[in-house]
């Protein structure tokens, strides 16, 4: 600061507080660093461990093809793309990734955004505005959250899988509102149950209602082969956008929507985190190819994912945990107080598993939980290892 | 950090219910002729012993109490007998009076909370001796508990109880009703809203990271309901709005710069004070003058009711002339947490039938957000 000048205010001094409190709150993140890639044995903060924090499902991070692909695409058309989409950053790759997503999810037409986040932040606020209203599930996700936030529409949220109280609501907002979208998530993140999209699509209909599902967790794993939650349920074309993404079970990065070709002209000329980003450098767009790729040849790897699912799940149930409503890859481990959660979860690292606690107030006070997300990369030696370690450990702090 | 708890016993409390009387305020005589018990003293002996056998929080705890039977003979019989005693009654035969002396000697020693076991008489006494210095926490002995500071059952003040000693409750307005004593000895059997005292509450939370939360306070919650009203206002400008009873719509009016009227029903058009403290004809009358109308309720007390509990003023003449369809309901999160069901009971069975009817109601909860909840009438 200059001579003589009179500092108005400390400009910057709320960074250093509010980080501090939130270290005192042990709020802060503390970041784990990998100091391999992603993978089913990784070296987190320098110690071997077996990962089941990861969202990489099906391990395709590490697949050869995928790999291979996004070298290829680097050498040909280079590092980065050079701009957004809509001035001159469309490749002919981009839309290959885009043709080919929608032939295998059986629907119209898709579209790619630069991630998950930026397809909820980007679409929601465009479907719905002023004298509308967004009708959620009370445990959606938070970019789903804040995407609706965006808007200007009413909101009125539905207890998490409840469809009476949903059909309630449609009955009450089918009188006042001109748009009506109903959103959830597919896959839930925290318990792994899934949402009845085949009921929420019927009912929704009934009253003239959109229906967008955020299938991050369902893309690649649910459905055949992993085509996602509208697969699942047999009902491919009629939810109005099915959302998901590339940076879980398919193993690179990047958000998608898909739906009819008049959602993806709609969604293009109108959401503003796909028009002011830049696109996805080549070599990630050849990845999500060999992705899809991978997915349509080499059914195996949806296959061991939830063979490694169903023997983990049904083993930690004998010994006698309790891992919830799952119905998916995502297996809580619950164990009631947060303090227990939190002991586990360092206790299994010391032991080499790396899987993170989850507790208050992001579930109730006394489901506080391990998180463990399965990986297709984990051998059966590797899932013995760990149940055995859960054992071990469920029996010397009582939970089970 | 030690949590200083102050401890009463309404040793009468309750004692009103099973022989048929509506408490036990200058009845007791009564009430024991025909032939009933205490009960106040095993409901308090039954959270305390909950408490320490399933929280393990003593230690963190230090405990005032009044001599003998109300609190002192309590907590020895659960097992505490460290204690400070800081009031003694002064005859066999305790009195609301007693409960007021004793809150005076808690307040002097900065409690952090006062326990009490009993009814809505022993919380309105309390009330009214400690305002909103003090948050309340009610085991529920009594015969009428529609105030909104009761845990639902011993076990749940029980839980309360750690919760809040472990800063995982905050704390929030809570409602102090009671039978309306005029009325009732007219014959008539009026619940009334006494004051909003300080309770203790659960918290919202918003999700601010993947996996972080942060709780917002219920302030900022009613500030998201203000301005929701304001656009409720704004685009309703030929309506006439009657504001209702409750600590949520008084901060609404207050944050909009209406002088509302705390405990009673007032009424706003075009942002100005029409009519305030309004009774049943007042209402009438502007209904007359003004025949587009809406009306913003809130949940009052423990039951949540939004009709028929302290705002007898609104009654089913006046609410057939607003238009069921033209009732806003606003309740803060943690509020809707206690009170999972709205309330109506209009004195009207066919206005009842007429909410029961439409089985649920969509209740505001932040700026543009709301819920849906189910209607639960005296007819179900």
């Amino acid at each position: 600061m200059g001579e003589g000048l009179i500092m108005k205010r400390n400009s910057n001094a709320f960074l250093k507080e509010e980080y501090d409190e939130l270290v005192k709150k042990n709020f802060n993140w503390k970041l784990r660093i990998l100091e391999t890639g992603s993978t089913p044995h990784s070296v987190v903060d320098g110690k071997e461990v077996i990962m089941l924090c990861s969202n990489n499902y099906l391990n395709l991070s590490n697949h050869p093809r995928l790999i291979q692909s996004a070298i290829n695409a680097a050498k040909k058309f280079g590092a980065g793309s050079g701009s957004v989409r809509a001035i001159a950053g469309t490749m002919k790759l981009h839309m290959e990734v885009e043709e080919k997503l929608a032939k295998f999810k059986g629907i119209e037409s898709s579209l790619i955004y630069q991630t998950g986040f930026a397809a909820n932040a980007g679409l929601i606020p465009q479907l719905v505005g002023k004298e509308d209203v967004i009708i959620s599930d009370e445990l959606n996700h938070g970019s789903i959250i804040d995407g609706v936030r965006l808007t200007k529409a009413d909101r009125a949220v539905y207890k998490h899988r409840d469809m009476g109280e949903l059909e309630n609501i449609l009955k009450d907002a089918d009188k006042k509102y001109n748009r009506i979208l109903v959103i959830t998530d597919g896959v839930f993140s925290m318990d792994g149950d899934i949402a009845p999209m085949d009921k929420i699509v019927e009912i929704s209909r009934e009253y003239g209602a959109m229906t967008y599902v955020d299938d991050a967790h369902g893309e690649g794993v649910i459905g055949p082969d992993g085509r996602g939650i509208g697969a699942h349920f047999g009902i491919e074309g009629k939810i109005d956008v099915e959302m998901g993404t590339f940076s879980k079970a398919y193993g690179v990065v990047g958000g998608l929507i898909a739906g009819s070709q008049d959602l993806v002209n709609f969604a293009y000329n109108k959401s503003r985190t796909w028009l002011l980003s830049g696109s996805h450098p080549p070599s990630v767009a050849g990845a999500q190819l060999a992705a899809i790729d991978v997915l349509e040849t080499e059914p195996e790897h949806v296959k061991k994912l939830w063979d490694n699912t169903k023997y983990f799940k049904k083993e930690l149930n004998s010994m006698g945990f309790d891992t919830g409503e799952s119905e998916t890859p995502i297996t809580p481990v619950i164990v009631g107080e947060s303090s227990k959660a939190k002991e586990l979860s360092n206790r299994l690292y010391d032991e080499g598993i790396f899987a993170l606690p989850i507790v208050f107030p992001m579930v109730a006070k006394d489901k506080a939980r391990i998180r463990t997300m399965m990986n297709a990369g984990l051998t059966k030696e590797d899932l013995d290892f760990t149940l055995e370690r859960f054992e071990k450990l469920g029996k010397k702090l009582g939970i089970i | 950090m030690i949590s200083k708890i102050g401890f009463i016993v309404n040793p009468v409390a309750g004692m009103g219910g099973k022989v048929g009387l509506k408490g036990t305020d200058g009845v007791l005589k009564q009430a024991i002729q025909l032939g009933a018990r205490p009960i106040a003293s095993d409901k308090a002996v039954e959270t305390i012993k909950g408490f320490i056998s399933n929280y393990s929080t003593k230690d963190k705890m230090q405990w005032f109490t009044c001599s003998g039977k109300m609190g002192g003979n309590e907590l020895k019989k659960a097992g505490i007998n460290k204690m400070e005693i800081v009031y003694t009654p002064t005859s066999k035969d305790t009195s609301y009076l007693d409960t007021k002396n004793a809150c005076k000697k808690l307040l002097e020693k900065h409690v952090d909370l006062i326990l009490f076991c009993g009814g809505d008489g022993t919380a309105r006494d309390i009330f009214e001796i400690v305002s909103t210095k003090l948050p309340i926490l009610g085991i529920p002995s009594g015969v009428k508990m529609h105030s909104g500071i009761f845990g639902i059952n011993t076990s749940a003040s029980a839980k309360m109880l750690y919760e809040f000693v472990n800063n995982r409750l905050t704390i929030g307005d809570v409602e102090i009703m009671d039978l309306d004593e005029e009325q009732y000895r007219k014959g008539n059997w009026n619940i009334k809203l006494f004051g909003i005292a300080k309770g203790i509450v659960e918290p919202t939370y918003v999700q601010v990271g993947k996996t972080t939360y942060e709780s917002v306070s219920d302030d900022e919650i009613k500030d998201e309901l203000t301005e929701h009203i304001l656009d409720e206002i704004e685009q309703n400008c030929d309506f006439l709005f009657l504001f209702g009873s409750g600590g949520t719509i008084d901060y609404v009016a207050r944050k909009l710069g209406i002088q509302n009227t705390l405990l009673g029903i007032d009424a706003v058009y075009n942002k100005k004070v029409v009519g305030s403290d309004l009774n049943e004809e007042n209402i009438l009358r502007l209904l007359e003058k003004y025949p587009k109308t809406k009306v913003i309720l809130s949940p009052i007390g423990a039951q949540g009711f939004i009709l028929g509990r302290g705002n007898l003023q609104l009654s089913p003449i006046v609410i057939r002339k607003i238009g069921l369809d033209n009732i806003i309901v606003i309740s803060t999160p943690s509020k809707l947490a206690s009170t999972p069901v709205i309330r109506v009971d209009t004195s009207d069975i066919k206005l009842d039938n007429e909410f029961a009817e439409k089985e649920f109601m969509m209740i505001v909860i932040g700026y543009r957000l709301s819920r849906v909840v189910k209607i639960q009438t005296n007819n179900f």
